[in-house]
């Protein structure tokens, strides 16, 4: 196998939580951006909005969703940093939902679209299934990658890992 | 039953010899095209030393019916159990849907063409299983599937939970009926922690 799929950082969340997980100062040298996020928020609901910004920008975001919710389908157009929903408070205990968010091109000075793919889990009819779309309407290449619950806090054991991939030129 | 030897390991420390390439993060453990129609796939004895799992797989299903796919099931550790739930976002092509289920005997991770639909079409499946040996999570897995059968067909986002906090050692797919048909392929892959 190439060597086109490395290990950039990993974030595990201790004891007491964090409000959110960033990743600095992004080495340039790849390609595309993968970010692997297995997350549990502490609020008290079933199931959070996951919020994702580049370089710390919260606006010039816009997002298509087609969201399940374990009984129903429905797309969605989003001008904030959703990127899905992950497991939350009410959900069931030891359960952390699972995400890969895929940037391609990071580097580039044209716009920033990228994918999604998230789920929340949850032992029970009710929980949320996220593909999504979105654009970052800035030509700046991405250094700062930030993951927020929209609610609470990552609880113990959440983790969020960042994979860069090289194409063979 | 197929059961597979693993042949692959994460290379550690150091790179010395010529020619001793570091891989990258993303290692192939085992992979298996299968010669033969084949009930059960099992990856056993998995490496307890990356951080992640990922299942890359094509499948078809020896069910003779001229209409529709079947589901490809997984189970962890060979827990038989009603210990998984699962949830699905679909789409038909004209529509899209979810469902879910809960205290299944396993959970879903793709979808295999039946073999009376058209012929040679398989369907393609990526699973991800996230930190799989941390104790302090039951096992959520992630799939993005699909199938085309040329008039028909399905895409999937499926979800699926197991009640259980134990690390993942054997993995087993199996075919919603049937078996899995000659030449349906699967591969386990391990994405090594950061910094490992």
């Amino acid at each position: 196998m190439a060597y086109t799929y490395s290990k950039i950082a990993t974030y595990t969340v201790g004891s007491g939580g964090v409000a959110s997980i960033s990743f600095l100062n992004i080495p340039q040298t790849y390609t595309d951006l993968i970010v692997s996020i297995s997350a549990r928020s502490t609020f008290s609901d079933n199931g959070v909005s996951l919020r994702t910004s580049f370089n710390n920008d919260t606006g010039n975001i816009t997002v298509r969703e087609l969201r399940g919710s374990g009984s129903a389908a429905a797309s969605y157009s989003i001008t904030y940093g959703q990127t899905g929903y992950l497991t939350a408070g009410l959900d069931t205990a030891n359960t952390f939902g699972s995400a890969s968010i895929y940037i391609p091109n990071y580097t580039s000075s044209n716009y920033k679209s990228s994918s999604a793919d998230v789920v929340s889990e949850n032992n029970a009819t009710a929980a949320w299934a996220v593909l999504s779309a979105r654009l970052w309407s800035s030509t700046s290449p991405i250094t700062t990658i930030t993951l927020a619950p929209a609610d609470g806090n990552w609880a113990q054991y959440s983790s969020a890992h960042l994979y860069g991939i090289k194409a063979e030129l | 039953m197929a059961s597979i030897s693993l042949k692959y390991k994460s290379k550690q420390g150091s790179l010395t010899a010529p020619g001793d390439v570091d891989p990258g993060a993303m290692i192939p453990i085992a992979t298996t095209t299968l010669s033969t129609a084949t009930a059960t796939v099992t990856f056993s004895s998995i490496p307890q030393e990356y951080e992640h799992l990922q299942i890359r797989m094509i499948t078809r299903s020896t069910n003779t019916a001229s209409t529709g796919g079947d589901w490809v099931f997984i189970r962890f550790n060979g827990d038989t159990g009603s210990n998984y739930t699962w949830h699905r976002l679909y789409g038909s092509g004209a529509s899209g849907s979810a469902d879910a289920a809960t205290s299944q005997t396993s959970t879903r991770v793709g979808v295999s063409p039946r073999d009376g639909t058209t012929a040679s079409a398989y369907g393609a499946g990526v699973c991800d299983i996230l930190d799989y040996t941390n104790t302090n999570k039951y096992t959520t897995q992630r799939s993005l599937v699909g199938n085309d059968r040329n008039g028909s067909g399905e895409i999937v986002l499926y979800s699926g939970l197991w009640l259980n906090t134990n690390a993942i050692t054997t993995i087993t797919l199996l075919p919603e009926q049937d078996n899995f048909k000659q030449y349906s392929s699967f591969a386990l892959y391990g994405i090594k922690r950061a910094g490992a």
